[in-house]
């Protein structure tokens, strides 16, 4: 039997933000905690920005330097192996090629359309940077960045502008239709009538796209973890050894289905976002 | 992983930021961008603008290739079809020579046909001819030594020399007078 100590909160700590990252040691629990430094919030007008670095935002900086070292191993394998591009790369280079260019061939272009190919760098940023972010989540002492639901909204922000700017650029001032629902072919009064209705369903939709991504990967990011975690303490829910290895099988089960999950979310976010983009540049009403 | 966090002697030092679970933190916003920013310029510099290019570069080198192949291909087929329709033009030329030579041996055999048969029946006309000539003068001859004969003979049995010149005009009418039915069958020969 276990010892019974104070009830503590296992899951919220593991979901949340803090001021300080884990790293294993040789103390008990094998976990020691590095606090961060904390800097004075600035103050820009009303708005108080605490920019102290979190574990969530040195977990997002770990999962970039992870990101850049293997597409940039990627391109230099590329570089090494292909004799001026004449052949295909072999191995590792030819694994990153084959993502880059399923995401380009199959989610870029055909959902973006003609001209698709100049949102090809940030889909795929998109995508790598999340999946990193994911993955960093499933590793000892980690930490998942996009489980935190600042990050996603800002990702989600950023899809949100490109979506925008594209629909813009693209559409130059008929991109006031993606606004003001102002149908072509009905008489006058039914027209003002449905302007009247539509008009603010069209700007809901437009805010709605983007909660969407980041509500969906950040609610999928901690709902895994949750998961995990709740598997996990029905060992010191039930204080005792017996039980542990159902709890710990489902664990390794959810553990691995985590990892399909991490490259799902980063495939939808990624995808979504190419489709919003699609859809923003041939709308016409 | 924290569930050795159960154990009482770790304590979470430092308190969470600002914002609960659902709350954004304005910093960690700023952060994320920032960083997306950074990674956004160098990947798309970096790694998938070589990598885009070294894909098309090998698509272009493999569809150049693949066209190239296609118009050795096509090249080659055409050559073959120019050589086997110069085999046959010379098979259809050696024929034609052939019939050629053949109608031009056939020609010159019936030539030399004809003209042996012609040369043989002007033979055989001067032969004939020939022969008639020598039957005509063996009858003249013949004619002259019979009326020696005939007048030798009727000399004899008249018994009188009778003058010469006048008997022999007188054998010679009755000659003429003869129907030249021995020479009828002449004509026949």
């Amino acid at each position: 039997m276990l010892q019974a100590g104070p009830a503590i909160d296992i899951i919220t700590p593991h979901i949340t933000d803090a001021h300080a990252i884990d790293y294993p040691c040789l103390h008990p629990g094998f976990v020691c905690e590095l606090a961060l430094p904390r800097w004075t919030p600035v103050h820009i007008g009303p708005l108080v920005l605490d920019m102290s670095p979190t574990k969530h935002v040195v977990w997002l900086g770990i999962a970039a330097v992870l990101c850049l070292i293997t597409m940039l191993m990627a391109a230099r394998a590329h570089a090494r192996t292909t004799f001026g591009g004449s052949r295909a790369p072999s191995g590792f280079g030819n694994g990153m090629e084959a993502f880059v260019l399923f995401l380009r061939n199959e989610v870029v272009i055909p959902n973006v359309g003609p001209k698709g190919d100049k949102f090809t760098p940030f889909i795929l940023t998109l995508f790598f940077f999340i999946l990193f972010a994911n993955l960093c989540g499933l590793i000892p002492y980690g930490s998942t960045a996009t489980g935190n639901i600042g990050v996603t909204a800002t990702l989600a922000l950023v899809t949100f502008v490109v979506v925008e700017i594209a629909g813009m650029r693209e559409q130059g001032a008929g991109y006031i239709n993606t606004i003001v629902y102002w149908p072509h072919d009905v008489p006058v009064p039914v027209k003002s009538f449905m302007t009247f209705i539509m008009t603010p369903v069209e700007i809901v939709g437009k805010f709605t796209k983007p909660f969407a991504l980041a509500i969906r990967l950040f609610a999928n990011m901690t709902a895994g973890h949750v998961v995990l975690l709740a598997l996990i303490g029905l060992i010191f829910t039930f204080k005792s050894y017996i039980v542990a290895p159902a709890p710990l099988a489902m664990a390794v089960a959810i553990s691995l289905l985590e990892i399909f999950v991490s490259l799902l979310q980063a495939f939808i976010f990624a995808l979504l976002s190419a489709v919003f983009i699609g859809q923003i540049r041939t709308a016409a009403h | 992983m924290h569930f050795f966090l159960l154990q009482e002697s770790v304590q979470h030092t430092a308190e969470a930021p600002s914002g609960g679970l659902l709350s954004p933190n304005g910093g960690v916003m700023v952060w994320t961008l920032v960083i997306f920013i950074v990674l956004l310029l160098v990947l798309s510099k970096y790694a998938f603008k070589p990598i885009t290019k070294a894909v098309e570069e090998r698509e272009k080198a493999l569809s150049d290739a693949i066209e190239a192949a296609q118009r050795d291909r096509d090249d080659a087929n055409r050559l073959l079809q120019d050589q086997r329709e110069q085999i046959a033009a010379a098979r259809d030329e050696a024929q034609k020579i052939i019939a050629d030579a053949r109608a031009a041996a056939e020609q010159v055999r019936g030539t030399i046909i004809e003209h042996a048969h012609g040369e043989t029946g002007e033979l055989l006309d001067r032969a004939r001819r020939e022969i008639v000539a020598e039957r005509d003068r063996a009858i003249a001859d013949l004619r002259l030594e019979a009326i020696d004969l005939a007048i030798a003979g009727a000399s004899r049995v008249i018994g009188k020399n009778m003058d010469d010149q006048s008997n022999r005009q007188l054998v010679e009418s009755f000659l003429a007078s003869i129907p030249s039915s021995t020479a009828a069958p002449r004509a026949g020969v």
